[in-house]
């Protein structure tokens, strides 16, 4: 029993951590794919949610907190709530026409969803030959510090290397809500 | 570990690619651009992680622009969205034919 | 097993020797002592103890003290909110269970955990059932980076104002999920309105804590409350609150976090009168009073951030005063918020809906580009009389210039005519 407990201690736990990724990485990509395959547009809302919550997780486990909660702040909070309200102030019928499925079945589409599995199935397979299989692939290690992310440096980078990048985003921005305010707005001639 | 995050980052990209490819309301397909926008940043930050000067914050640079530049398609791609109901009575993308020539 | 207590009791007299020196460093010395302990434990049976085993021991024992204070904070709220209340309508309030009714939380808490559990038939069961468990994980996970005394911050995070409010962040979403797989009209519409509410207080809520942490330079809740600690001349502290575009930067978010936490005058996504219970309608037994422990806990915390950014943390308000352990001023910081929070509750009647949106749009969030406008001036200008001057100037000027045209003249109240359907 002590000897069990002392072999269970001494496994090479410093080793986990680093391997800790893939359970928000796991989570990721299900939610990922909840929200492509179900019918409920809340239900793919809700997924996508957790897909992109998970993706934040998971750039904190790769030592990128700073982006972590910006994602988790940007996307949890206002992405996410921007598609819901699209959702709810678009009644749609593909939620309706659900029930029965052969009535509004249509050739077109059909055909449309195997050329778009097939093409992705394409591109998937095209990526990971070229991630796994590439002359270069397997050269790269992590370097032997963990690299960490200052708060402060990021904030010295944003205001002298990334200057324009990001009063042009401010710019961005601001045209961006004037402009979906305006797009939204009610039309007062019809 | 790389080939790790960027196959998971393939394939998050791919969900993305299948939801725009296939889904005919607009706001999925809206949904599969911002999964394909994840992935994207995820590769930023796997690269930063692993790359030679992690100090230069390159990659997370970028990562942080992306999520902002995210934001605002995704304001201004709803606006349009409703706006489009509000014509049509249909989110369906294939149903926005007015402007084909 | 003899060396086992005696090991057991060194430290139980260390832990007491404790209270007879600085009773500031108790809670610290405290873990301190805990992973000596947990050291010394692991060389007596025979093993050296990993370090990722005391680190996770001493984190449960953290975390433990923290939700359990939290808990107890909540319980003594719950009972206090109505005696205040109470008192301030002329009534005793609850006096029935326990000394001067102290045990009311209990009795409530059997009642709700006896209550039956209504789902409806038409509901989401899924969504419905984790609604609950959406809002109150973030609401327990926010208190983990206020820094409650010198040197008792949970996680000292560089990043933790942002930490706060992202995940501040989900509780939105828990809320629409309530409203919306409740399927029920009433809940749609008060998670509709609560989601807008939280947004739209967002943006000045996190613009006046930015203007802390400009002013501070750090986004670290620790680093903003050691750079709120002196005093100016000797008296005034040198709190944000105590400089004109603190004092504007903490008004607003005092009624951004009066917003956020739900509470009245900006309680309209329960607005009894018109839509029953909001979000919450369709909510019984121990899910509801899960609810009510979330938004409490995030009031708390809510508060916890206002202490933090605005009011010093856990400094002494005066020199003399100093003697004092710096975790019971915080607290008691928090207890005089969460008591004014009780008075507004008191005082004032309930906003309308669109009244509501437009002071977040057209009032708050100018002001908190103001008070960021004169944190500018005041940085350039020095703590002296022209920076006192230009801030002051600052916040005042478009202060007034807001309430002269946004709620100017147009709104003024005149004598109310009713109609009545006879």
């Amino acid at each position: 029993m002590h000897d069990l407990l002392q072999r269970f201690l001494s496994l090479p736990w410093d080793q986990l951590p680093q391997w800790l990724f893939l359970i928000p990485a796991g989570i990721m990509l299900l939610a990922a794919a909840g929200a492509v395959v179900f019918r409920n547009l809340i239900h793919c809302a809700l997924w996508l949610v957790l897909s992109f919550a998970a993706l934040g997780v998971l750039y904190m486990a790769l030592g990128a907190e700073f982006v972590g909660f910006v994602q988790l702040l940007v996307y949890v909070g206002a992405v996410s709530m921007l598609v819901i309200f699209a959702i709810l102030l678009t009644p749609s019928d593909e939620v309706s026409a659900s029930n029965n499925p052969l009535v509004h079945f249509k050739l077109s589409s059909a055909v449309n969803a195997v050329i778009g599995v097939a093409v992705t199935g394409l591109v998937l397979v095209g990526l990971l030959a070229a991630i796994f299989f590439s002359p270069r692939a397997g050269g790269v290690t992590l370097p032997a510090v963990a690299p960490t992310l200052p708060v402060a440096k990021i904030g010295e980078n944003l205001l002298s290397h990334t200057l324009l990048p990001l009063q042009a985003v401010a710019v961005l921005l601001t045209a961006a809500m004037i402009g979906a305010a305006l797009l939204a707005k009610e039309d007062k001639r019809s | 570990m790389l080939q790790i995050l960027l196959a998971i980052s393939a394939v998050l990209f791919c969900f993305g690619l299948l939801a725009t490819l296939t889904r005919r309301n607009a706001i999925l397909v809206l949904i599969g651009i911002e999964l394909m926008l994840g992935a994207g940043n995820l590769n930023f930050i796997a690269f930063w992680k692993f790359s030679a000067n992690p100090e230069a914050l390159t990659g997370v640079m970028f990562a942080i622009f992306s999520i902002a530049i995210a934001a605002a398609e995704a304001a201004v791609g709803l606006a349009i969205v409703i706006q489009v109901h509000r014509r049509l009575h249909s989110v369906d993308v294939n149903q926005a034919t007015q402007l084909k020539g | 097993m003899n060396d086992f207590f005696k090991l057991i009791w060194d430290y139980v007299l260390q832990f007491l020797g404790l209270f007879l020196k600085n009773w500031d460093a108790i809670p610290t010395e405290t873990m301190r002592l805990l992973r000596e302990f947990l050291a010394k434990l692991g060389a007596l049976v025979g093993f050296t103890t990993p370090q990722w085993i005391i680190d996770a021991i001493c984190a449960l024992v953290a975390i433990v003290a923290i939700i359990a204070v939290f808990m107890i904070m909540f319980a003594l709220m719950s009972v206090f909110e109505r005696k205040i209340l109470a008192r301030a309508q002329n009534r005793y309030g609850p006096n029935r269970v326990g000394p001067w009714g102290l045990f009311q939380p209990v009795a409530d808490g059997i009642k709700m955990l006896t209550k039956e559990d209504l789902v409806p038939r038409a509901a989401d069961q899924i969504v419905h059932l984790l609604a609950p468990v959406m809002m109150v994980a973030p609401a327990l996970m926010l208190p983990a980076i206020l820094p409650y005394g010198h040197g008792m911050t949970a996680i000292n995070l560089s990043s933790g104002i942002l930490y706060f409010f992202a995940l501040s962040a989900g509780t939105e979403l828990a809320v629409f999920m309530a409203g919306w797989s409740s399927n029920n009209k009433y809940s749609v519409m008060g998670a509709m309105r609560a989601i807008a509410q939280m947004i739209s207080y967002e943006l000045p809520l996190v613009m006046a804590a930015i203007v802390a942490a400009f002013a501070a330079g750090t986004l670290s809740p620790d680093g903003i409350v050691q750079a709120q600690s002196g005093y100016t001349a000797g008296f005034l502290p040198n709190w944000y609150i105590c400089t004109p575009w603190g004092f504007a930067a903490g008004a607003l978010f005092y009624i951004g976090a009066l917003a956020e936490a739900n509470r009245c005058p900006f309680d309209l996504p329960e607005g009894e009168s018109e839509l029953v219970a909001g979000h919450l309608t369709e909510y019984s037994g121990f899910k509801y009073a899960i609810f009510f422990m979330a938004e409490y806990v995030g009031m708390f915390a809510i508060v916890g951030m206002f202490v933090t950014l605005f009011l010093g943390g856990y400094n002494a308000p005066f020199p003399f005063l100093e003697w004092i352990p710096s975790y019971v001023w915080f607290f008691t910081k928090i207890a005089a918020i969460a008591f004014s929070f009780v008075w507004v509750r008191a005082t004032l009647p309930r906003m309308r809906i669109d009244h509501m949106m437009q002071f977040a749009w057209k009032f708050m969030l100018p002001m908190s580009f103001a008070a960021l406008l004169a944190l500018a001036a005041w940085h350039y200008a020095g703590r002296n009389a022209l920076g006192w001057g230009l801030s002051a100037v600052l916040v005042a000027a478009p202060y007034l210039l807001l309430g002269r045209f946004c709620f100017g003249n147009r709104h003024s109240p005149t004598n109310r005519r009713y109609y009545f359907s006879e």
